[in-house]
């Protein structure tokens, strides 16, 4: 399974080097460190997709001694691992640029991108590959789109939610983003398995 | 003889093609050659063996293992070349044995170092850039690397020069030396199966119409040839398929000891080739063996 995570990073040590310029990029464009963090977290999971789309690819990792829900679960889990990788390397690089960020928006950059996840994993393996990219580049702009005038309407319309929200303590608020956000994922992480196990290669 | 392979009443549908209930075995330590035209359903079959498509019906054990409860374990002891390449086509060698290695237990570093100097093959070079010989022998490398039991191959001879088939069927007889070892390889060229192979399994439309040793497709399986006058209703019950011209009839058999018994002297004998049996099945309507 680790072997399965750390497969990405084998497969990615070109585009590593440009992962740098691109979160640097964003710091200097003084963009949201929300944003920064969510954009930085998608960087390897999902350039994992594009590899991965191939038919050729999935013959390979099944002729493998490896289980379908092996396979499923090493994207899930190594999304998680990649996305503390990218937090701890974009704070570090908005430390060393002086910018001050605040953990509030680091945890909210990373339930997003988790949220997302969850989101858009199980239509990679619904569908056949060749434009998988296309679609997820839309459902990212449309899912920021969606965040950044909906949770505000939320707020404004649904006040008693709104009022139950800002009225727990912050530990509470963590507690229940947090838990609202992993359930999400798990959901996913069991709708993309059953999918995949069905999926003729 | 102990079975590596066995499939049991297997049946998969496709829009517009079907492999139908196919009775395969294969046997530990000899080589059995999968025959069939492009479209037959080789490639079907072997995608079932290896569990990457699931039958509709039937049962697929390998090692007399279920894939429903023991996949790793039989795909730690199976060896793999695909038509294609199915590595990254993107990356070299080296990182593609840093993804593959780790997979399996008995990975041989010292081995796969071995079947790169003998096969002659880049460690730094993307694999696109190599000619499809030589990903091949990339995949016959990785393949061999692990000490598995069981090689699955195929169409590994497709597209390949006639000097390195030549040296990669030389090769195959002598992973056999490893009494232990089977391997199974698909190929619609029928002169390397021929060659090498101990089991014939033959597939047709979908339909296993053979699977038998070499010895007794070459004990029952007989191209006859003789005059016209010779054929009635009864006689030519002995035979799979007839073709007539004015000069005499040609015709396999796949009972060359009834065609003795009913023809004697009267008719000309020949060896039936592979490639023989493959034209006559496929140009006739009679499929049953």
């Amino acid at each position: 399974m680790f072997n399965l995570i750390r497969r990405d990073i084998i497969l990615q040590k070109k585009m590593m080097l440009i992962f740098i310029p691109f979160i640097l990029f964003f710091i200097i464009m003084d963009t949201t460190t929300t944003l920064t963090v969510l954009v930085a977290s998608l960087f390897i999971p999902f350039n994992a997709f594009y590899y991965d789309e191939k038919a050729e690819t999935n013959i390979l990792l099944n002729s493998l001694p490896y289980t379908r829900k092996e396979i499923v679960a090493s994207r899930y889990l190594g999304a998680v691992v990649y996305m503390v990788l990218a937090v701890g390397f974009t704070s570090l690089l908005l430390f060393v640029f002086n910018q001050s960020f605040s953990l509030d928006e680091i945890a909210i950059g990373s339930g997003m991108f988790l949220f997302f996840a969850a989101l858009t994993f199980p239509i990679f393996y619904i569908f056949k590959p060749g434009y998988l990219m296309v679609v997820v580049f839309i459902s990212f702009f449309t899912f920021l789109f969606i965040m950044e005038n909906a949770i505000p309407y939320i707020l404004e319309n649904y006040t008693a939610l709104a009022e139950y929200v800002m009225d727990l303590s912050t530990l509470e608020q963590y507690l229940v983003g947090s838990l609202t956000v992993m359930s999400f994922y798990m959901a996913s992480w069991l709708a993309s398995t059953i999918i995949y196990q069905r999926k003729a290669l | 003889m102990e079975n590596v392979v066995e499939l049991k009443g297997v049946t998969k549908a496709f829009k517009g093609f079907s492999v139908d209930d196919i009775n395969l075995e294969v046997k530990r330590g000899f080589i059995t050659g999968f025959v069939g035209a492009n479209g037959a359903g080789k490639s079907t079959t072997i995608k079932m063996m290896m569990n990457l498509l699931k039958p509709d019906h039937g049962e697929v054990k390998v090692f007399g293992l279920d894939y429903k409860t023991n996949e790793k374990e039989i795909k730690e002891r199976i060896g793999f070349v695909y038509d294609g390449n199915v590595f990254y086509e993107g990356l070299n060698l080296k990182d593609i044995k840093q993804i593959v290695a780790p997979a399996y237990k008995q990975w041989d570093d010292e081995l796969f170092n071995y079947y790169i100097d003998r096969f002659d093959l880049p460690l730094n070079k993307a694999m696109k850039k190599l000619s499809k010989g030589m990903q091949m022998k990339a995949s016959l490398a990785i393949a061999l690397s692990h000490h598995a039991e069981l090689i699955i191959m195929d169409e590994p001879t497709a597209g390949l020069d006639p000097i390195f088939r030549r040296e990669f069927l030389d090769l195959l007889q002598e992973l056999m030396i490893d009494s232990n070892r089977t391997i199974f390889f698909s190929s619609h060229i029928t002169t390397d199966l021929d060659r090498i192979a101990d089991y014939i399994a033959f597939i047709q439309d979908g339909e296993l119409v053979v699977n038998q040793s070499i010895e007794e497709v070459a004990e029952n399986y007989a191209i006859v040839k003789g005059e016209l006058e010779l054929l009635d209703q009864d006689t030519e019950k002995a035979f799979v398929e007839v073709r007539r011209a004015s000069t005499g009839f040609e015709a396999l058999t796949n009972n060359l000891k009834e065609v003795n018994d009913i023809f004697g002297d009267s008719v000309v004998i020949e060896n039936a080739t592979l490639e023989d049996i493959m034209y006559y099945l496929r140009k006739g309507g009679v499929h049953h063996v």
